[in-house]
């Protein structure tokens, strides 16, 4: 003990008689210790914020599928384009009950994902539409209605062509464009339209706008749902990030589907709409300037040009009377109603607020701010694995967003669907379709041929080209024929609520009592899938998210990397600098060594006075550390992209720093240095007392 | 409009007879392709019943059964899927440039391109439509040639710029003793092969509205060159060239087939 205390004293001795080397030394500890605690203390907020993002919006803790699928699940992207192969699961029923039978196994929630067309039509498109059904229906008030809105879109395009004629060399096509948007503006047109049918179809004049007219207004554009089929009402009640942001939820036994307010507002809201809150976010959130920002500056011309997304939705009286308050607003300005909004909309850093303030309060109640609302019934296509389309009416009864994930494009990207729908739109080959196609392929008594063998098969010897065959009286082409079996989707359809459960699955996600549990019910799961013939895979939810699950292992192994550096050079530079302090302490120790001291002693005083500094530097580290992370606990961390909002499961992470990450930090900077040490301590050790006698050059 | 070629057509049959030993000239190659339009064209109505099957690597084979309107004379064409029951009832609409397709479950209508893939199998629409390659195309003999046992015109097509069509380019090998076409192969514009389609079984059939034969091929067999062993086959079972319904090319006389 009196040894003990003896070192400790010559130790504390020895660090304050080179207190600037030390002081180096323990700096370096210091921000060691402090990046530790802070790095591990957010990278552990990280991974639980991580974690909510991911397990409590769509993946669960636990995916399943078919291991006969021929890549890997990707909830949220594999980085590759189109639908990924997971195989299927043909009886999810099945699945259910294996699995709930594993202990720990609080859920299982049916999934399917694919991408969906929605059917859009130009403004045009349907105005002629709604004109051909109040023809057929008689309905003649309607007619006159539509009849007049087609009119001043006419007139529109009338103005729209004369421009591009102005402009363009090809005056010909342009003037047949122009003879039929004339043609449609006479009263002529209209007369014969509403009178008598014609001698040939009678609907001559519909053909002439759906055929001549509606093709010059080329301002559609394709959307696209991504869609998760599930068991909309089991998956709200067990994923808690879920919440309803409006409308219902789809009632059971009904089929629908719920939006994600991110892709609602991001991707069907009205396109000039869109880029003014873009830009004025822009402008006023990011500090950013039009008149410097090239980019900005081309959203402007885009935003510009879009102006036919309002003119088009207005009816005569309309029209007249925002032309009027735009004039009032921006003096000095003249021509139609399309020339004042193309140049309302040609924004600059000076009059972005008040257009943007004027287009909300005067333009958007005029006109549709979505593609369609909460409410309606929309057309959903999708592009089957065999190549066919199939689709469906579904009506949209509400949106959702998940909690503190609202401004996440990759929590943005799943929209719900009843299940129902999406095995509808899947369009599974069953034994019944095989078969009914096996008998239409015997009938056509067809030999198949090989492409390389095409030639000789088809022109070799004894090939005949030609034949004369006589002329029939005709046949009944529809003899035997349903024509309604497909049965017309109106999206008010029932099912019973105990088939969702009853029928195919691409994915399932497991929920479990205990997420600290994972690898085990994980284990259990594929002992039970086994045992019962399942055929399933099965992944944690950090491989179930695709390229954000790659995401976080890259971050995680950034973080760790720049730790293991910042160590290995203070591991480096303590090295050194012990070494340099004991060649100096050369004297000193021989002359310790002379009366006696045994090597031993030598490298534990060595040790004792790294340990000293290192607990010291270590404990001011951990407690800025400490207080650092306390602080950001407090201000947040900003989340500067999408994917960060998503890993910080919001706009901002709130770090929290627990005792672990405290005596990671002290332990992992005392064993750095005490391993820095002892190279240092084996070097003093073989210094002898001779050395200490000898005159100094 | 087209029964103004009639008199043409007359002239231009011996002509192009005439002109189909080999080698042909810039004249000469018109000709043979003008021919090949004129008889698949009927001065009347068309009615044909189609079976058609697309088999893909990997997945189910497709069939379908649909019947086929032509009135040629105001360019018009319908299509429309009887088998299996899951598709009946779809159908494809062309007046003039438009082609439109109905789906018969939402009863919406929409507008599809030239490109279209009719069914989801690799034919398209001018597959079933008249043929018009001397309107769409300038030709350009190539030489001749052997196919199987047949001597044929290879003739090369490249679409004009106002036409409208799905391949830009086009290679078709005409059988010298016939007129028949008995192969083609389509192209991208930048060149690359992407369908070849062979024609081995023609059939003939008088046509009272026409004052002559109308031909047609009883079998296309169409091989996808981009994804290998791909291919689509159409067959058609059986052909009618009497008058249909005035009002068969409307929107609203397919709608009414589904209800």
């Amino acid at each position: 003990m009196d040894t003990l205390r003896l070192i400790g004293a010559m130790a504390w001795r020895n660090l304050w008689n080179a207190k600037g080397k030390n002081t180096l030394v323990g700096l370096l500890m210091l921000f060691g210790t402090f990046l530790v605690v802070t790095g591990t203390s957010i990278l552990d907020s990280i991974d639980r914020a991580m974690t909510r993002s991911i397990t409590q919006s769509v993946a669960g803790h636990l995916q399943v599928h078919s291991k006969e699928g021929r890549d890997d699940l990707a909830l949220f992207g594999s980085g590759f384009m189109g639908a990924d192969d997971l195989g299927l699961m043909p009886d999810f029923s099945r699945v259910k009950q294996v699995l709930l039978g594993v202990p720990g196994v609080r859920a299982v929630i049916p999934m399917g994902t694919d991408f969906f067309d929605i059917y859009t039509a130009t403004e045009m498109d349907h105005a002629i539409e709604r004109l051909r059904k109040a023809l057929e229906a008689g309905d003649t008030a309607r007619v006159d209605l539509v009849a007049t809105r087609i009119r001043a879109m006419a007139d529109l395009l009338r103005a729209e062509f004369g421009r591009r004629k102005q402009i363009l060399r090809n005056h010909e096509e342009i003037d047949q464009h122009l003879a039929v948007i004339d043609r449609v503006r006479g009263d002529g047109f209209w007369n014969a339209l509403r009178g008598p049918p014609s001698a040939d179809d009678g609907t001559a004049g519909i053909e002439f706008l759906d055929t001549q007219l509606a093709p010059l207004v080329d301002e559609n554009e394709g959307y696209y749902l991504q869609a998760l089929g599930t068991n909309v009402q089991e998956f709200s009640r067990t994923f808690e990030q879920f919440e309803l942001a409006s409308g219902t939820m789809i009632p059971e036994g009904q089929h629908g589907v719920l939006l994600n307010q991110k892709f609602y507002d991001d991707y069907l809201r009205n396109p000039v709409a869109r880029a003014m809150d873009q830009l004025r976010d822009d402008v006023v959130e990011k500090g950013k300037r039009i008149d410097e920002d090239p980019l900005l500056r081309a959203k402007v011309g885009r935003m510009s040009r879009q102006y036919r997304r309002i003119t088009f939705q207005l009816d005569v009286a309309q029209s007249e009377r925002l032309a009027a308050e735009l004039r009032d607003f921006m003096p000095g300005a003249t021509g139609s109603i399309d020339d004042l909004v193309q140049r309302f909309l040609q924004v600059d850093d000076s009059n972005l607020l008040p257009r943007h303030r004027f287009f909300f309060a005067e333009v958007a109640p005029l006109i549709r701010m979505y593609l369609f609302p909460v409410g309606d019934l929309i057309t959903l296509r999708a592009y089957t694995r065999a190549g066919t389309i199939k689709s469906a009416n579904v009506k949209v009864w509400g949106t959702f967003r998940f909690k503190g994930l609202e401004k996440s494009a990759l929590a943005g990207g799943h929209s719900l669907m009843d299940m129902m729908t999406f095995r509808g739109l899947y369009g599974l080959m069953t034994e019944d379709k095989r078969k009914e196609l096996a008998g239409i392929k015997e009938a056509a008594g067809l030999k198949d041929v090989d492409r390389d063998q095409a030639e000789d098969a088809l022109f070799g010897e004894g090939a005949e080209v030609e034949r004369k065959v006589e002329p029939k009286a005709g046949f009944d082409e529809f003899r035997g024929v349903d024509l309604a079996a497909s049965g017309r989707s109106d999206g008010n359809g029932t099912f019973d609520p105990a088939l969702v459960d009853k029928g195919l699955a691409m994915h399932a996600a497991v929920l479990l009592d205990d997420i600290g549990r994972i690898p085990e019910a994980r284990a259990a799961i594929e002992q039970a899938s086994e045992a019962a013939g399942l055929g399933l895979k099965v992944v944690d939810w950090e491989q179930a998210s695709g390229i954000v699950g790659q995401l976080v292992v890259l971050v995680r192994g950034v973080l760790y990397v720049a730790i293991g550096i910042i160590f290995l050079v203070a591991l480096v530079i303590i090295n050194n600098t012990m070494v340099m302090a004991t060649l100096e302490r050369t004297m000193e120790i021989g002359t310790m060594r002379a009366p006696g001291a045994m090597s031993g002693l030598v490298r534990r005083l060595f040790l004792l006075e790294t340990l000293l500094l290192g607990l010291l530097a270590g404990t001011l580290g951990a407690a800025l550390g400490f207080a650092f992370v306390t602080h950001l606990g407090t201000a947040g961390i900003p989340a500067p992209t999408d994917e960060m909002i998503f890993l910080f499961s919001g706009p901002r992470l709130f770090p929290d720093v627990g005792a672990d990450n405290v005596i990671a930090g002290l332990v992992a900077i005392v064993v750095v240095s005490l391993l820095a040490t002892l190279y240092p301590a084996a070097i003093a050790t073989r210094i002898e007392p001779v050395v200490a006698m000898s005159p100094r050059e | 409009m087209r029964f103004a070629v009639l008199p043409l057509v007359a002239f231009a049959l011996p002509v192009a007879v005439g002109a189909r030993a080999a080698p042909l000239d810039e004249a000469g190659t018109k000709a043979l392709m003008k021919e090949l339009d004129d008889r698949q064209r009927n001065s009347g109505d068309y009615k044909a019943m189609v079976f058609l099957e697309r088999k893909e690597k990997d997945k189910n084979d497709l069939v379908y059964e649909l019947v086929v309107y032509r009135r040629d004379a105001d360019d018009k064409l319908m299509m429309l899927f009887l088998k299996p029951k899951a598709e009946a009832g779809r159908g494809y609409l062309r007046i003039d440039r438009n082609l439109f397709m109905y789906d018969p479950t939402t009863g919406k209508w929409d507008r599809r391109t030239e490109r279209e893939r009719i069914g989801g199998t690799d034919s398209r629409r001018q597959d079933y439509d008249e043929s018009r390659l001397a309107e769409d195309y300038v030709a350009k003999y190539v030489g001749e040639e052997d196919l199987g046992r047949f001597k044929v015109h290879h003739v090369r097509l490249d679409a004009k710029s106002e036409a409208d069509v799905a391949f830009p380019i086009m290679h078709v090998w005409v059988d010298q003793a016939t007129g028949n076409m008995l192969k083609s192969q389509e192209h991208a514009q930048s060149g690359k092969l992407m369908r070849t389609s062979f024609y081995p079984k023609w059939e003939r059939m008088f046509s009272p509205s026409k004052g002559a034969d109308v031909y047609f091929p009883r079998e296309i067999r169409i091989f996808d060159e981009v994804e290998k062993g791909n291919k689509s086959t159409i067959v058609i079972e059986q052909v009618a060239l009497s008058t249909l319904p005035a009002n068969i090319f409307t929107k609203a006389w397919l709608e009414a087939r589904s209800r």
